[in-house]
């Protein structure tokens, strides 16, 4: 892995400094690179493990013939637990967790106050008003005692009481399921304690680093814009 | 509501149903973890003491026993007042007997708790040493896996403050154990150790030769603690294990010229107090380079010409703020004006304690002198006792005396701590005072006029020898080439009676500051007959008592001297020349082998006797040579030491 972001680099000092890189340039430069199947697939790998997913793991581990870093079946806790949130029962999720790391949402306040954040979003999803105004009030004032940069997140949170259709409200994002995923990946992270992140973040932020410190010395090189697509774009 | 259902699970744990206790504990778990107010709660409802029951009774379910523990554990994470109650209650005797259980997983639910309360509650750390097999079993337990060797390293990190507490450990076999966790490589597992490492060899030299030949694979324990100062570890980590390195040299085990500590722990140190790392590890790195430097000069002068290091520690003394840190949940408040400041002073005094060029960089520091001066009146005596620390070390400079440390008045602030303050900062208080009193000090002055005098003979009267030798340094210092009327007033301060038992003080330094006082008094022809016209009687018997008795050379010389200043007062002459007993002691410690000290000085008594040109001069040689002197001096211009040879040659000219 590390040898693929070595590889990255000194591209990066090859080219000239003042005129900048023109696109064609740089495609030729990158296609040069060859990245080994392995090195791909342990990306992959990675990825999947550390996000808890057992089922491709196991069928990608038949396929490529990559060792996962650990025993899968440790993935189960992990994955029962993100399984939990992600159907909205979170208070299941948070007995799970006491049960199976009693410490961690003692030592991690803020972890603690986003799952219980996904508590009421899911009671407030349900229309038991009262069960959520009562829950706010006895379990998540605390948290704003403890914590007073999470009050405005808590008041988005609220808000939502007040409209007739909160998905459609200014915070409405909030409701989306995909806020579930957020608050999954990181109790992951938390219990998987260092270096939570797949390494394909990793390099994906190197990246984006990498083309922003460019753009700050002002430099013309071609861009990724969609990282989702790997699009390169022309220098301007 | 919500409190009609917590009472009714409170109840159930304080009943007699044990099939409902393992729901209400599992209840009672999932409703305190994370939840400060729930802990109090739960307290407030009597949970300590059931919680208690369950583990002391060793029969009792293990699963409950387990959730017991757990939950404790989750208190132990409350707030501070949790914690005082937790070992109030007693829970940390129980929870150290609950380790002997053969359950893996309840031994790491107690071991949990515990380190959570030792880490947060500094009056614990005693009690693992209450019944001696309690540490052993720690020590055994810790290797067994991640939980135990982090648990454990940091009880024993919180517990090793106390000489015995450390030799205890030590004797455990502790010390290689930590070095194979170090090796492990297990970040969390490696920090507490570090931090236990230095609590054990701190300030003892018995257990740093220990550590010194630890090895891992070979490895000795200080090339291990290099690696660990990289600068691809955390900063959390340098700093321990610079502190570690530290620790081993200030107990004696590595040199300060060992290329670890002056190639890698120093350079590392002072890294830690660049402006990009955290306050935090600013005050710890100026803390633990101040406590490196002081053990050698060479030290002080690589690190004076380090990274601009003085400039760096002259922002700390800006520093106003008062921050509030959030760990866990729990506010502290921590006065970073005056952390930063006090460990700006503590490092400024290491690094400018034994050169005269560091010294003159160092107050050059804009504003330095009014920041100590601030210093020394703040009420807060963290910061006091560092800026004395560092006054102290400039004062021992001449230059900076007479020029910047005297436009600062610092002398006020600091009588006034002196007299009104605490104890531990009397001695560096007073040698400080001690150092501004030498003759060339312009502000002599005005400390004479804050009651110096009165100040000193009281230390001079303490039972402690080092405050004793301060006081009466100190009016050595003050008494040298001063006006008569304050030589007087000395004397009549401290009295003839204190003075001469200080004469026979079991501390030899403080007899030869005593007879430096004494030769500071009889200087000035005009002062001596004045004074040996006061006290000539008990100042010859002192003199005979010091001759007569064993005492060393110095000592001996020193009161020799003070006899040839009596003999150069006009009326105090007499004093010897009529007593034959002295004259003989005179003639023989002319002929005194084989140290020449003594010889010379006894000349230079019998020199002033007999100096030609003044009243009664020739009856005092008539009768010197009558005992035989005149010939004794012939005999002496056959030395080979040019000192006596010049001395012996002027007495013999004056015989005309």
């Amino acid at each position: 892995m590390n040898n693929i972001i070595m590889e990255r680099g000194l591209l990066l000092e090859r080219g000239p400094v003042d005129g900048g890189v023109e696109k064609e340039e740089w495609m030729e430069l990158l296609s040069g690179h060859h990245v080994g199947r392995a090195e791909m697939n342990k990306l992959i790998m990675n990825y999947l493990v550390t996000e808890g997913f057992k089922e491709s793991a196991e069928k990608f581990r038949l396929e490529s013939g990559i060792q996962p870093s650990i025993d899968l079946n440790e993935l189960d806790d992990r994955i029962k637990i993100r399984e939990e949130i992600q159907n909205g029962n979170i208070e299941s999720a948070i007995t799970m967790v006491n049960n199976l790391h009693p410490e961690l949402l003692d030592n991690d306040r803020y972890l603690y106050f986003h799952l219980q954040q996904q508590h009421l979003i899911e009671l407030i999803r349900d229309g038991r008003v009262e069960a959520a105004l009562d829950y706010a009030q006895t379990h998540l004032a605390e948290r704003g005692e403890e914590n007073p940069s999470i009050l405005s997140e808590l008041e988005r949170t609220l808000a939502l009481l007040a409209f007739e259709e909160p998905e459609k409200s200014p915070f409405g994002d909030l409701l989306l399921l995909c806020q579930r995923q957020k608050v999954a990946s990181e109790l992951n992270a938390a219990i998987l304690e260092t270096d939570a992140t797949p390494k394909l973040a990793n390099l994906l932020k190197l990246l984006l680093w990498s083309q922003e410190e460019l753009d700050k010395k002002k430099i013309r090189y071609p861009r990724m814009t969609d990282i989702a697509t790997g699009t390169i774009e022309a220098p301007k | 509501m919500e409190i009609d259902d917590q009472g009714g699970w409170f109840d159930t744990l304080h009943s007699d149903e044990p099939e409902k206790w393992q729901d209400a504990l599992l209840w009672l778990k999932n409703s305190v973890i994370g939840n400060n107010k729930q802990k109090q709660n739960a307290i407030n409802h009597g949970i300590i003491p059931r919680l208690l029951q369950w583990l002391v009774d060793g029969d009792a379910p293990q699963h409950l026993r387990l959730e017991a523990a757990i939950i404790m554990g989750s208190m132990a994470k409350g707030t501070a007042e949790n914690i005082n109650t937790l070992v109030e209650e007693g829970c940390v005797s129980v929870l150290l007997k609950g380790l002997k259980s053969p359950d893996q997983a309840f031994v790491e639910s107690c071991l949990r708790c515990l380190r959570t309360i030792f880490l947060h509650n500094s009056n614990c750390g005693s009690l693992i040493y209450q019944e001696p097999s309690i540490v052993e079993d720690l020590v055994e337990i810790m290797p067994r896996s991640v939980c135990t060797q982090e648990c454990v390293a940091n009880i024993l990190a919180s517990s090793c403050k106390e000489p015995e507490h450390q030799s205890k450990l030590c004797e455990c076999g502790l010390i290689p154990k930590l070095v194979d966790l170090l090796a492990g490589k297990v970040y969390k597992v490696q920090m507490p150790v570090l931090k236990c490492l230095a609590g054990i060899v701190r300030e003892n030299g018995e257990n740093c030769v220990v550590a010194l030949t630890a090895m891992h694979n070979n490895v000795p324990l200080p090339d291990m603690l290099v690696q660990l100062m990289l600068r691809d570890r955390t900063s959390e980590m340098q700093i321990v294990a610079a502190k570690v390195l530290a620790y081993l040299c200030g107990g004696g085990a590595l040199a300060p010229q060992d290329p670890r500590i002056i190639s890698k722990t120093l350079p590392c140190l002072i890294r830690m107090c660049s402006r990009d790392r955290t306050l935090e590890e600013n005050v710890e790195g100026a803390e633990t380079l101040a406590y490196l430097l002081e053990q050698d000069g060479e030290l002080q002068r690589v690190a004076a010409v380090s990274d601009h290091i003085i400039k760096t520690l002259a922002e700390y003394l800006k520093y106003t703020d008062v921050q509030q840190i959030n760990r866990c949940g729990k506010r502290i408040d921590i006065n970073w004006g005056i952390e930063m400041k006090q460990a700006a002073f503590k490092a400024f005094a290491a690094l400018g304690a034994n050169e005269e060029s560091i010294r003159k960089q160092v107050i050059e520091t804009e504003h330095l002198m009014e920041y100590v001066v601030v210093g020394l009146n703040s009420g807060n005596m963290k910061v006091a006792a560092a800026a004395i620390r560092c006054l102290h070390s400039l004062s021992r400079s001449v230059q900076l005396l007479r020029t910047t440390i005297q436009d600062h008045g610092v002398w006020k602030p600091l009588m006034k701590i002196i007299q009104e303050g605490p104890e531990e900062l009397l001695p560096v208080a007073s040698s400080t005072l001690c150092n501004l009193l030498l003759e060339f000090s312009p502000s002599k002055e005005c400390i004479l006029d804050c009651g110096a005098i009165s100040v000193l003979v009281n230390l001079a009267a303490r039972p402690e020898p080092n405050l004793r030798l301060n006081g009466i340094w100190g009016l050595m210092n003050l008494t040298f080439q001063v006006e008569q009327k304050v030589k007087t007033k000395v004397v009549e301060s401290i009295g003839t009676e204190r003075l001469f038992r200080l004469l026979s003080d079991p501390d030899a330094n403080i007899v030869m500051k005593t007879l430096g006082l004494l030769r500071n008094l009889l200087s000035n022809k005009l002062h001596i007959d004045h004074i040996m016209g006061m006290y000539g009687n008990q100042i010859m018997q002192a003199v005979v008592f010091i001759l007569e008795g064993e005492h060393p050379i110095q000592v001996k010389e020193q009161t020799l001297c003070i006899l040839a200043n009596v003999a150069d007062g006009d009326k105090a002459k007499d004093l010897i020349m009529g007593n034959e007993d002295m004259l003989k002691k005179l003639m023989n410690y002319m002929q005194y082998q084989p140290d020449v000290s003594l010889q010379i000085a006894a000349v230079a008594c019998i020199s002033n006797l007999i100096w030609s040109g003044e009243d009664g001069a020739c009856a005092r040689q008539a009768k010197l040579s009558e005992m035989g002197v005149q010939t004794l001096l012939q005999k002496l211009l056959s030395t080979t030491d040019t000192v006596l040879f010049e001395k012996v040659r002027t007495a013999v000219q004056q015989f005309s």
